[in-house]
């Protein structure tokens, strides 16, 4: 577990035109290798050949048409695709700090807790926002009241939540509207203290003010952890990430500074979708 | 907003305990792997009892039929053949003379003048019937001694198993012990052959006497009877030609002739005959219990599919939102009646009601009313289709209500009524879904136990289909039911146990057969509703 | 529809719109659905009419056998005493009906009167001695149903992939849904009561009718798990949480509910089922009660009387007559009510969940 006492202060909001100085990926080994993975449900193959060194602590965002395999990349990240019947990995691998994810040596319950993950949908259980938090920790065998008192509120804080549901922690997740919903599944990740948080188009399902919500909170959470998002929304992916993928049909065409790829995309493909001429 | 908290070390990155969860973790699941595998054994284990139990059937009724043919009984029974048919040639004069004597009735004709006129005829009737005396004698003495041999064989046999098991157990001192009487069965057989000379000799006496009897046979006042009286002639003078050939059969018979393996699979397949526990012969032919189960179950559906059809469509697409709400569960209530309450409800209350509306005026134009029987096809057949309505209901109404709603809303859009919409584009999209229901249904009806064995009347003989419709009012048995009522009472072991296996077996392949079929048909549904 | 316009226009020879308004044809169609409607309706409402009549005349004619008219108002001797003969006789002119037991002490205290009464099996006494043996019989299998049914739905919902094997079990399941309650009675007969030596005994009953339910408890089970929406398993999985605690946590409890209440509708079926424990468990009379064994071990070894196989072999195996109606109507009154307040139980709170459950 990296502790992250010694980072570097960020004062202010990042903006589009600002980004946060981020390691260049040529330069650092990133934290997520992603090696020649092939990945097909069935006969059908979804992703093709992707090479890709996600880099720590910063914000990695996947966009692409639908259907061009990112969200399945992203699973394939802490293997939620073993849980699809016919889902299988073609060739290559994914490292995870030089350790093979898929390796049979890997207990894919500790890989899952070290990546966490928010979905597309908002998915609270059925239990009190604060067992919704707490839930993670229990699993995971701690039972001290406090700690998880304590852990359960720094995790609301850190979504940005704390002061919203402070009063009513013990009625239902599900009383919440859907943007504090979203956060409340962000609360549930973090309270696991995961390395890397996967994030698979955690706005699409709210409204604009839910959504500026998160996306704060996406660029307050980057310092201490490696965050990957999944998006279809242009802006989103400028605004808040620092490093940018995109895919078109199952391959990737183009992977860079955020910055670069939405001034001076190295492909066509990219710049007719940026610009939406296509997607 | 604030700013985010240090995260501390909470959870130990991997923790030794981690091992052990898997281990456990693993475990667990091998637990309901094993669970979910149980379906499989299960079935599995049925038809290996039933096979292990019932499979030994074909030798034991294999061997019954060998002592049948090497104790002579065959041979006996063959004149006995002759000598049943010129029985119920008797039978039927009598039958002759009754429905005269109704139709003079119905003319009011006092009883005694009948008597009188029906005097040549009686007089005729009782000569017939003693041309058959001493066929009838040959057949008694005949049986007697074939009876006598099949005892001897049978208790030798049974000795000599008893040997065979002890000198296989090592106990040779005592199967030594062991005293196998010889059976003479040449002497006794031959006694037997001598029966066939007898036989000609009487058959040649019985031919000319009633050759002599046919020129005196008086004539009938009532020229229906009349009629009747001369298909009866027609019929005697068949049988009487018949009996050279029966002749012909005792003398190429023959006790040592081998009785092919086979044999004993047909005889329980095609064998038209359950009888058990007989002194002469047992036979476990399963064609009376298959006819009665197939019998009652298409009365049972023939009521039932038009009830639970047109009910799953009026509930589907004709019933108000409240109707629905109160008929669906109520049908589904029905379904748990619990089948022994039904029966009881049959014997008690509708088989008294079948045979008073048979006796009633109102049905008097019906030929084969009024019924003797109060329990018979039709009264189980009626309750059986109370079991079936909710079965067909149930799924019926479930396919109905997943055709998409795309079918119907296009029909509707075309101008289509309710009806149209109905008859043109729902039944026919649903219609491998409402046949699968009524196959599942039948499943019911044909594996129902405690209904039939209440109320179907229990009489083991294949219905007297020249009644036609009549046939359904008349007493059956059925697998079930023999099942049911003869299990608790056989020697374990013994061949009749292993044919009540066997019928299990049976019953077992056609309902697996019936439920192979309901699942490819819902399957079929399935994709033509995408 | 089309086509039915076009075919009536070549018979007719006027133009298809003409047709499609025609008043007439409209009304005729009109008629016939009207008909059409009131037989299907008909049809429905002749079903239900069977079956409340089949509950008024249980209802009414075992009634007189179970309630009193005096307080307590019910016949609390027929619900908590054993069955016995029933004796009729004539004794100074009066018709005398007495159970086996009054029928002793009436002899003591008329000595030397003898009387020529005919005796008429199960007639008098009560039915709690079947009550009983039913109660363990369900209670039993439903155990061992739940415990195997439940452990097959979580793998077939939660751990299996579809594959050659899991088709296997699925088939086999169906199959073994349809397979008649008396093939099961014959096998559980074969393996239980003779191959393992446990003759007519509750053991044998309840792993006979725990068997039987075994299909329809794995179906309602599955469907119930499946509702749980793949969210939450994800949400859990994606926590780290391992696959059983997701299961323990996070979908049994949702799933619950409904695998509980279609249940029930299993414990109808097991109650309601005579075939099976024909030859496996059941006995017509026994006259210990299944408590009065010497060791532990006999309880599991011990046959009983049950309400089902009572019924039968009242209305099967004595006469129809005044003395019997009483026994026959009163124990399937009771039998009746008590299967069909179960499966009431099931389905109301069926209707209840469907409208409140929604994820």
């Amino acid at each position: 577990m990296v502790t992250v006492l010694d980072m570097p202060e960020t004062t202010s909001p990042i903006t589009l035109n600002q980004p946060a100085p981020a390691p260049e990926p040529e330069v650092e080994r990133g934290m997520i290798e992603i090696d020649r993975l092939g990945f097909a449900y069935g006969n059908h193959q979804v992703l093709h050949d992707v090479s890709l060194s996600i880099p720590a602590r910063a914000v990695t965002a996947f966009i692409g048409p639908s259907g061009c395999g990112k969200t399945t990349l992203l699973r394939c990240l802490n293997r939620m695709n073993d849980l699809i019947d016919s889902a299988r990995i073609t060739g290559g691998a994914i490292r995870i700090e030089g350790v093979d994810i898929n390796a049979p040596s890997v207990d894919v319950v500790d890989l899952r807790r070290r990546v966490g993950m928010v979905f597309q949908k908002s998915n609270p259980f059925p239990k009190s926002i604060y067992d919704n938090v707490a839930y993670g920790l229990r699993i995971a065998g701690v039972t001290k009241r406090a700690l998880i008192d304590e852990a359960v509120e720094r995790s609301l804080r850190s979504a940005a939540l704390w002061d919203e549901v402070k009063d009513r922690l013990h009625v239902s997740g599900y009383g919440l509207s859907g943007g504090q919903q979203q956060r409340l599944c962000i609360a549930r990740a973090l309270a696991v203290e995961p390395e890397i948080v996967l994030m698979d188009e955690p706005c699409s399902a709210l409204d604009p003010i839910a959504t500026a919500k998160v996306e704060e909170l996406i660029r307050q959470l980057k310092q201490q952890y490696t965050i990957v998002i999944v998006t279809h929304n242009m802006q989103q992916a400028g605004r808040c990430s620092d490093h940018t993928a995109f895919f078109y049909l199952g391959r990737l065409i183009e992977f860079d500074l955020t910055t670069k790829i939405f001034s001076n995309p190295g492909q066509r493909q990219t710049e007719e979708y940026i610009t939406g001429r296509f997607g | 907003m604030e700013g985010v908290a240090d995260p501390r070390i909470l959870i130990p990155a991997r923790s030794t305990s981690r091992r052990t969860q898997v281990v456990v973790e693993q475990g667990i699941k091998a637990f309901f792997g094993g669970n979910a595998l149980v379906a499989v054994v299960v079935l599995a284990l049925i038809t290996i009892f039933l096979f292990r139990e019932g499979f030994g059937f074909f030798g034991q009724n294999l061997a019954n039929l060998r002592l049948y043919r090497q104790a002579g009984l065959e041979y006996v029974d063959i004149i006995r053949g002759v000598s049943m048919e010129h029985e119920s040639l008797s039978r039927k004069l009598s039958e002759i003379r009754l429905r005269e004597v109704r139709t003079m009735e119905k003319r009011n004709v006092p009883l005694e003048e009948i008597n009188a006129k029906l005097a040549p005829f009686d007089q005729f009737a009782s000569s017939f019937s003693d041309t058959a005396e001493t066929l009838h004698s040959l057949v008694s003495d005949l049986t007697e001694k074939a009876s006598a041999l099949k005892e001897k064989l049978f208790a030798q046999a049974e000795l000599l198993a008893q040997r065979s098991q002890l000198e296989r157990a090592g106990a040779q001192a005592e199967a030594a012990r062991i005293v196998v009487p010889e059976v003479d069965r040449t002497a006794a057989l031959a006694s037997l052959h001598q029966g066939a000379a007898t036989y000609e000799s009487v058959s040649a006496d019985m031919t000319a006497k009633l050759y002599s009897l046919f020129a005196a046979a008086p004539p009938l006042p009532d020229p229906a009877a009349q009629k009747n009286f001369e298909q009866w002639k027609t019929r005697t003078r068949e049988y009487l030609a018949a009996l050279p050939a029966a002749s012909e059969k005792l003398r190429t018979w023959s006790s040592e002739a081998e009785i092919p393996w086979y044999r004993s699979l047909s005889s329980f397949l095609f064998g038209r005959e359950w009888i058990t526990a007989s002194f002469w012969q047992d036979w476990y032919g399963i064609i009376p219990l298959l006819v009665g189960s197939i019998m009652v179950s298409i009365v049972a559906l023939v009521i039932a599919v038009p009830l639970g059809v047109s009910s799953a469509i009026y509930v589907s697409e004709i019933a108000s939102r409240h109707e629905k709400r109160l008929i669906k569960p109520y049908i589904e209530f029905i379904s748990a009646i619990p089948s022994v309450v039904l029966g009881f409800f049959g014997i008690a209350v509708v088989g008294q009601a079948v045979r008073a509306a048979s006796q009633s005026h109102f049905f008097k134009w019906v030929s084969f009313f009024p019924i003797s029987e109060r329990l018979n096809i039709f009264t189980a057949g009626c309750l059986l289709a109370l079991m079936a309505v909710p079965t067909i209901f149930t799924l019926s109404e479930d396919a109905l209500r997943n055709v998409p709603r795309g079918f119907k809303e296009a029909s509707y859009a075309l101008g289509a009524n309710r009806l149209q919409t109905i008859g043109r584009v729902l039944v026919p999209a649903s219609l491998s879904g409402i046949v699968s229901a009524i196959l599942l249904g039948l499943g019911r009806v044909i594996g129902e136990t405690m209904v039939v064995l209440l109320c179907a009347g229990n009489r083991i003989a294949i219905p007297d289909f020249t009644q036609g419709l009549g046939a359904i009012f008349q007493p059956v048995h059925t697998m079930t039911g023999i099942i049911a009522q003869e299990m608790g009472e056989v020697v374990r072991g013994s061949t009749h146990y292993r044919a009540l296996f066997m019928v299990g077996l049976v019953l077992f392949t056609i309902t697996l057969g019936i439920n192979y079929l309901a699942q490819k048909l819902v399957t079929r549904f399935r994709m033509s509703i995408g | 529809m089309e086509d039915r316009g076009l075919r009536i226009e070549e018979h007719r020879g006027g133009s298809p719109s003409a047709i499609l308004h025609s008043p007439s044809l409209r009304r005729r169609g009109r008629l016939l659905e009207k008909t059409l409607f009131w037989l299907f309706r008909l049809a429905t409402y002749f079903v239900l009419a069977c079956a409340t009549y089949i509950f008024l005349d249980i209802g009414i004619k075992g009634g007189r056998t179970v309630f009193t008219s005096k307080a307590p108002f019910i016949n609390v001797p027929f619900l908590t005493e054993p069955p016995q003969t029933l004796y009729v006789f004539d004794f100074e002119g009066k018709k005398q009906t007495l159970s086996d037991r009054q029928f002793r002490e009436w002899k003591v205290t008329h000595p030397g009167v003898s009387v020529e009464a005919s005796s008429i099996a199960y007639s008098a006494g009560g039915i709690w001695p079947c009550i009983v043996g039913t109660a363990l019989l369900v209670v039993g299998s439903m155990i061992l149903a739940l415990g195997i049914g439940v452990s097959s739905a979580i793998y077939l919902s939660e751990y299996s992939r579809n594959g050659r094997w899991i088709r296997l079990v699925r088939i086999a399941i169906l199959n073994l849904a349809g397979v008649p309650s008396i093939v099961f009675g014959l096998f559980g007969f074969g393996l239980f009561v003779i191959f393992f030596g446990w003759n007519v005994s509750l053991i044998a009953g309840w792993f006979t009718l725990g068997l039987m339910v075994l299909p329809a408890i794995i179906t309602a089970s599955e469907e119930s798990l499946r509702a749980v929406p793949q969210g939450l398993r994800e949400g859990s999985l994606a926590l780290g949480a391992s696959k059983w605690q997701t299961i323990r946590k996070n979908v049994l409890p949702y799933a619950m509910p409904g695998i509980l209440t279609s249940s029930i509708l299993g414990i109808a079926r097991v109650a309601g089922e005579t075939a099976p424990i024909m030859f496996t468990a059941a006995y017509a009379m026994k006259d210990e009660m299944p408590w009065q064994v010497q060791r532990m071990t006999d309880f599991f070894f011990q046959g009983v009387m049950a309400l089902p196989y009572h019924i039968y072999v009242v209305s099967s195996k004595i006469p129809q007559n005044e003395y019997t109606a009483r026994v026959q109507y009163g124990s399937a009154f009771v039998f009746l009510f008590l299967v069909m307040l179960i499966a009431l139980t099931s389905i109301v709170l069926r209707e209840r969940s469907r409208s409140r459950l929604s994820w």
